[in-house]
């Protein structure tokens, strides 16, 4: 978790750094590691947000002056207006929360909605910290329209070929901001700062959401499921969930487009006398005729057998044929090919012969 | 986008877009302009962006938050990563 790194070491920067140092730490990390320069990369996400925290706690002079005293424990500092009780331990509320993001079952969920125009100026500078601006976006009392519809949420959801072609439902659990249980969202009790949420009033909970998966959808797809985002305020509609696709590659199976594309051995004697193979599909098996005479590279289609499309009708599989040989043989198929050997007038440097 | 989006062409006006990304008319009507969203208009002269533009849009407004790039510079980011990913999956393809 983010609150566990020192943030000066995050950055790369001494402690003594200056403001502007901070910034070009900054500037220049997030440039590697911003998750819209590497969507689908876990680890710059998760890397870039440990950055987005320290940033936002040290490029703030007052904030950093208490983060420079406490460590870790600055914010309870700050919010409960005095050093922390012995024995004080920072909660799982706001700051355990910060670098979740949101976790998909089985692909990677990143929680994008943390997102508000001008709530933060171009130079990135943020008065304050407050970890559920950075997840679920508005600022208290600033974008009241944003508070009162459920923030739109966008995550990264890896799914099977098979899964792209037939669709079908996908269980994920998504980080989504809920109202406080303790403090119901007040940020207080007994005019104490709450330790749920340590005064933030909102927690993030991971929330289970079926979704379901078009059939169709291909790598780099995105699917909107309208209403599954977070949850609106006081009877107001829920967010939109935005679906990023990844197709995990398949064993078999490499994709163009609508069309899939599948590689056969074959023996010698087939290539040359042709016959019925079956070969694999996306949603069974085929029986292939193999032409006589066939050869290495050639493709066969098998048409209407690839993915299907988004609007109905289906791409084509194409099949090629490899020629591949017994390592070791018998004696007699040694017998057998040394007969070719002398039969057979076919000279494969000299193609006019056959 | 190379692949098929799902639920991404619905035409929405520039007032919903605006107000699902809270951003003013005026910004989202001068990206439109500078080609930066692809925006239509209807037959009464309104316009209209895909549903598409409200990711677009929040996708430009992070870069330009976290790595100070202007809403020109965003754009390009967001397309030259589009193309890596593509040739990058065509890669994917031929490495086996």
């Amino acid at each position: 978790m983010a609150s566990k790194k020192d943030f000066y070491q995050v950055l790369g920067v001494q402690r003594s750094a200056s403001a502007d140092e901070i910034k070009t730490a900054y500037r220049k990390l997030a440039r590697k590691f911003h998750p819209d320069l590497n969507p689908g990369d876990k680890a710059a996400e998760t890397r870039f947000k440990e950055l987005q925290h320290a940033y936002d706690v040290l490029s703030d002079a007052e904030n950093r002056k208490l983060y420079d005293q406490y460590g870790d424990d600055w914010q309870a500092v700050k919010q409960g207006g005095g050093p922390p009780p012995p024995g004080w331990q920072p909660g799982r509320g706001a700051g355990a929360g910060a670098s979740a993001g949101a976790g998909a079952r089985g692909g990677q969920g990143f929680d994008f909605s943390g997102f508000d125009f001008g709530s933060r100026g171009p130079e990135g500078s943020t008065p304050g910290f407050d970890i559920f601006e950075e997840l679920f976006g508005g600022r208290t009392g600033r974008n009241t329209r944003r508070r009162a519809r459920g923030a739109d949420a966008e995550a990264q959801l890896e799914i099977s070929l098979e899964e792209a072609h037939a669709g079908g439902r996908r269980s994920l659990q998504m980080q989504v901001a809920e109202v406080c249980p303790t403090c119901h969202g007040t940020g207080t009790v007994n005019e104490n700062v709450c330790p749920t949420c340590h005064g933030a009033g909102q927690v993030a909970q991971l929330k289970t959401l079926e979704v379901n998966i078009p059939a169709g959808v291909r790598d780099g797809s995105t699917v909107r499921l309208a209403g599954q985002g977070g949850a609106g305020s006081e009877g107001q509609p829920a967010g939109d969930l935005y679906l990023h696709i990844r197709l995990r590659p398949h064993p078999v199976f490499t994709v163009h487009g609508d069309d899939l594309e599948v590689e056969l051995p074959i023996a010698p004697w087939e290539a040359v006398l042709g016959g019925k193979v079956d070969v694999q599909k996306i949603d069974g098996k085929a029986a292939l005729t193999i032409p006589q005479g066939a050869q290495t590279g050639q493709r066969l289609r098998l048409r209407g057998q690839g993915l299907n499309k988004r609007k109905g009708g289906r791409g084509d599989e194409y099949v090629r044929l490899k020629i591949v040989v017994p390592k070791k043989v018998s004696a007699e198929e040694q017998r057998l090919y040394e007969d070719l050997r002398k039969t057979s007038q076919f000279d494969p440097r000299n193609s006019n012969r056959h | 986008m190379t692949a098929d989006d799902f639920d991404m062409d619905e035409s929405l006006t520039l007032e919903v877009i605006c107000s699902t990304v809270g951003a003013r008319e005026s910004l989202v009507l001068r990206l439109a302009q500078q080609g930066l969203l692809e925006a239509t208009a209807d037959e009464t002269g309104q316009t209209l962006l895909p549903q598409r533009a409200v990711v677009e849009l929040r996708r430009m407004q992070r870069l330009r938050r976290d790595l100070g790039v202007n809403f020109t510079g965003a754009a390009i980011i967001i397309d030259l990563v589009r193309r890596i990913e593509a040739l990058n999956r065509e890669l994917a393809n031929y490495r086996d």
